[in-house]
């Protein structure tokens, strides 16, 4: 048993049923995980500010239970064949940014190489129901912040988040990306991320607070979201609603003194609404990665690599199409628009859509983005 | 003295030749007993049938009087054998001569006061008589000579029923009513503005028979455009005709006045219907349900995602054999179903709209779209993205063409199929589809590059080539050969329901 690092006392803490990071917190406010974990399993007396946990009703019984059943030797077990690792508050290790957060992290399991969060690091967050206009900018950003040595901060989701992290793995030699997941570093969410979730692993970072096997409760999501707050040094909203689990993110940020921007949309645009009243109420504008690494207070500045595009010049009425798709059109809009006939614009439509310049869904036509962002 | 008397049952939309037997017999005490299954309906003739001979100023036997419905192992429902009850118990008590009522077929429920009355389902009742002369009430008598080869009598009341055939009276003369022209309401397309890629739609849906679904957000003018899809039908074929206004007599919908159906029904069952009413079944009759009424013309289910899952199921089989069997443990019924389905649909609980709009969460999504089942949407071939009109159109847009002018190309347009293969297009198998829908190259290349990036299946790409055929036929010179532009549109007749389902959809 003395063989075990304190890490995987720490980990199995973590582990406990209904234990919080506040609860986590205060046990290792006094104790080694080791001896924190001796009072869980009742193999000693509950001492200093720990003791007023195990009046909690029921908490001491559930805990003693769950420690025999998740020992720290299954969890460490288990860490290692997943490649995970296990960072305690106080480690070298541990990210300096969290180390003083208002609402710390005592345990965070991580995947791949967590130097990855010394370096300059901006967060990149939006909504996960976004429009192609918006999951471009994402990548673009993330692309070209990976350029610069920035490190792109985000949550692996659908949408913004997702494409944030494709454009900073479109950079062959960057810096690498993090990540910050609710589920359990092997609960891939959402499932269809499961390369982008290794790619990441492999060239960037995953760090979670949840053990190994946690499935993404929704409870997860805005926990996982201060997280990603404290992590960046300035905070970028891409697209999001007027209520969303970005705001939350945004809310986290402010508490703790991170800037925040936002990238303007269009005001018909509804997944830009959030975005846009942010900047109504006062936050910087964010056009491209100029604005960013100026806020950061780097002002030389490469914007990313210059895009070769390999799609076929459109003819005349397939670059009307395409100008006109600047915003989501029907193929109805487009007749009207262009004045040309059903056919003419169906066939253009067709021809457009191959050579991958729009794609559609529900009938709505979308100019495409250059890059292979998209989810 | 014992009398029979030729009457007709209903069951599905079938009549059957009911023979009414009346015995009638001194001795004992007097009473009415019936037999031979009669329904609860049926059994009530005992009490209208006296009161309606004593109110006509005839005398109720005082005898044994037993009635039996032969045969009498099938279930006799409704009040259609009234009549031929009355008939009977005056020809058992030698009120009128035993071979009064040869030759002639009653469909007809009696009043107390003697009158005789309209009753559901006169067209397959009197079809079942065959080569009897039927005898129905007035307002019957259109519905009974469409189907009859035979002349049709008719009268008001029991009185002169009986005094035409003692030879007392001649039988009455019906009214010789003019037909009035009726007014139907019929929506035009030229009404709609717009909509450019629906109107297509619609005409190919017509032209070709395949199944429809519209997808958009609420106001968007799905239900508008499905109310124009009857307009541009051709008339019913006589065989089609006939079994409609079957159908609906069965189910005592009103039929026109001429008591033809000659024009492609139109059915908007709401969607809250129950399976029942809709694929038919309920009573002892087995009414026929909203997918039998709408035989020959057109189905339009609104809403298509709130249908209870149990009937979206019921709809799968006779989608696919165009009759619906429906069994009860008495009796199994066959229905005529054979319809075009138009349904409508919006891409998610919100409405949707254009890409960012909608404020769904991806699980509420995916559970609105799943009551929409692979299977049913599969027999969709077009599925049509429809969104608001543009400002512009509503306001200063002039109306397309009208209904009549696209009507014409569609009639046309089947002809051809017709006189190609026999059927419309949306029937042709998959194994036909290169002898009959040939493609050129440059269409061929355009299917191909959509089935290898993967946003085709198999299955879909049967679908894209039988509505490609379509819109070919539909060109003002049809080609033997589908082009590239045929297949364009068709392209866009394939939305997908949404990135979720990406991969069924297609």
């Amino acid at each position: 048993m003395s063989s075990l690092p304190p890490q995987a006392y720490a980990g199995a803490l973590a582990a406990l049923d209904r234990i919080t990071s506040t609860r986590l917190g205060i046990l290792l406010t006094e104790s080694t995980p080791e001896e924190a974990f001796a009072m869980v399993a009742g193999e000693s007396q509950p001492h200093g500010l720990a003791r007023q946990l195990f009046d909690v009703a029921g908490l001491a019984a559930a805990w003693r239970d769950c420690a025999a059943r998740k020992t720290p030797e299954r969890i460490w077990e288990q860490c290692v064949e997943l490649n995970i690792q296990i960072l305690v508050s106080g480690d070298a290790g541990y990210p300096a940014a969290l180390r003083h957060d208002p609402a710390p992290a005592p345990v965070l399991f991580v995947r791949g190489s967590f130097d990855h969060l010394n370096g300059r690091r901006v967060g990149l967050v939006g909504t996960r129901n976004a429009t192609a206009a918006g999951r471009e900018t994402a990548g673009i950003l993330g692309r070209d912040l990976t350029a610069n040595a920035v490190h792109v901060v985000s949550g692996l989701a659908r949408g913004i988040d997702g494409s944030a992290h494709r454009g900073a793995l479109s950079v062959a030699h960057g810096a690498g990306p993090i990540a910050v997941v609710a589920s359990g570093l092997d609960v891939v969410y959402p499932p269809e991320h499961s390369r982008l979730w290794d790619e990441v692993g492999e060239r960037g970072v995953i760090i979670s607070e949840a053990p190994p096997g946690t499935v993404p409760e929704p409870y997860r999501f805005p926990l996982r979201n201060r997280i990603i707050a404290a992590l960046s040094e300035v905070l970028v909203v891409v697209e999001s609603r007027e209520r969303g689990g970005s705001l939350i993110t945004v809310d986290e940020a402010r508490q703790r003194a991170v800037m925040v921007m936002a990238v303007p949309g269009s005001v018909r645009n509804a997944a830009a609404n959030g975005t846009n009243d942010l900047i109504r109420d006062g936050c910087p504008v964010v056009t491209d990665v100029r604005d960013v690494m100026m806020a950061l207070g780097l002002d030389t500045c490469r914007t990313g690599a210059v895009s070769y595009d390999s799609r076929p010049k459109p003819d005349e009425l397939g670059s009307e199409i395409l100008a006109a798709c600047g915003e989501a059109r029907t193929l109805d809009q487009l007749v009207l628009l262009t004045g040309r006939s059903l056919v003419d614009c169906a066939m253009s439509v067709g021809r457009l859509e191959l050579s991958g310049w729009i794609h559609q869904v529900n009938g709505w036509f979308e100019r495409a983005p250059s890059q292979v962002f998209l989810a | 003295m014992f009398a029979a008397v030729s009457s007709a049952s209903l069951l599905g939309v079938e009549g059957h030749l009911v023979s009414v037997e009346v015995h009638a017999a001194g001795g004992g005490l007097p009473g009415f007993t019936m037999v031979g299954l009669p329904d609860e309906v049926c059994r009530e003739a005992r009490d209208r049938v006296r009161a309606a001979i004593v109110s006509s100023g005839l005398v109720w036997p005082n005898l044994r009087v037993t009635v039996n419905l032969a045969p009498s192992s099938q279930r006799k429902v409704g009040s259609g054998t009234d009549l031929a009850i009355a008939i009977g118990v005056l020809i058992a008590s030698e009120y009128l001569p035993p071979d009064a009522a040869a030759g002639y077929g009653f469909v007809g429920e009696l009043g107390l006061d003697g009158s005789l009355r309209h009753i559901a389902g006169i067209a397959p009742s009197v079809a079942a008589l065959g080569d009897l002369h039927p005898v129905v009430s007035v307002a019957g008598r259109h519905e009974a000579e469409v189907v009859s080869t035979k002349k049709v009598f008719v009268a008001r009341n029991l009185r002169e029923v009986v005094d035409a055939l003692k030879g007392e009276a001649e039988w009455p003369t019906p009214p010789a009513e003019l037909i009035p022209e009726e007014f139907v309401w019929s929506p035009d397309l030229a009404d709609v503005r717009g909509q450019h890629l629906a109107r297509r739609a619609l005409e190919v849906a017509a032209a070709g028979g395949h199944h429809l679904l519209f997808v958009g957000p609420p106001g968007s003018g799905k239900t508008m455009l499905a109310q124009r899809m009857a307009g541009l039908m051709p008339p019913l074929s006589a065989a089609d005709a006939l079994t409609a206004t079957m159908v609906h007599s069965a189910a005592g919908v009103r039929l026109p006045a001429a008591g033809l159906i000659t024009r492609p029904p139109y059915r908007a069952p709401h969607h809250t219907s129950s399976i029942v009413s809709l694929v038919g079944g309920g009573t002892a009759s087995l009414r026929p349900g909203e997918i039998s009424l709408a035989h020959g013309g057109i189905l339009f289910m609104d809403e298509l995602g709130e249908f209870s899952p149990s009937v979206l199921d019921g709809l799968r089989q006779p989608l696919e054999e165009g009759v619906v069997r429906v069994a009860r443990a008495r009796a199994t019924a066959t229905l005529p179903a054979r319809f075009l389905l138009v349904a409508a649909t919006n891409p998610c609980p919100c409405g949707g709209g254009a890409p960012g709009a909608c404020n769904c969460d991806d699980g509420a999504k995916a559970r609105y779209l799943r009551r929409l089942s692979g299977p049913l949407l599969d027999r969709f071939d077009l599925r049509v993205p429809v969104d608001r009109p543009q400002v512009d159109e509503l306001m200063i847009g002039v109306g397309g063409e009208s209904s009549a002018v696209v009507a014409a190309r569609v009639l046309a347009a089947r002809d051809l199929a017709f006189l190609r293969q026999g059927f419309l297009n949306a029937s042709i198998p998959s194994a036909q589809l290169d002898q009959i829908a040939p493609m050129d190259t440059q269409a061929r290349t355009m299917l191909r590059t959509e089935l290898e990036r993967d946003r085709l299946t198999g299955r879909g790409y049967h679908r894209i080539r039988r509505v490609a055929r379509t819109i070919a036929d539909l060109d003002p010179i049809p080609q033997a050969v589908v082009s590239e532009e045929n297949v364009a549109v068709a392209l866009q007749f394939r939305v997908s329901l949404s990135p979720l389902l990406r991969g069924r959809a297609a």
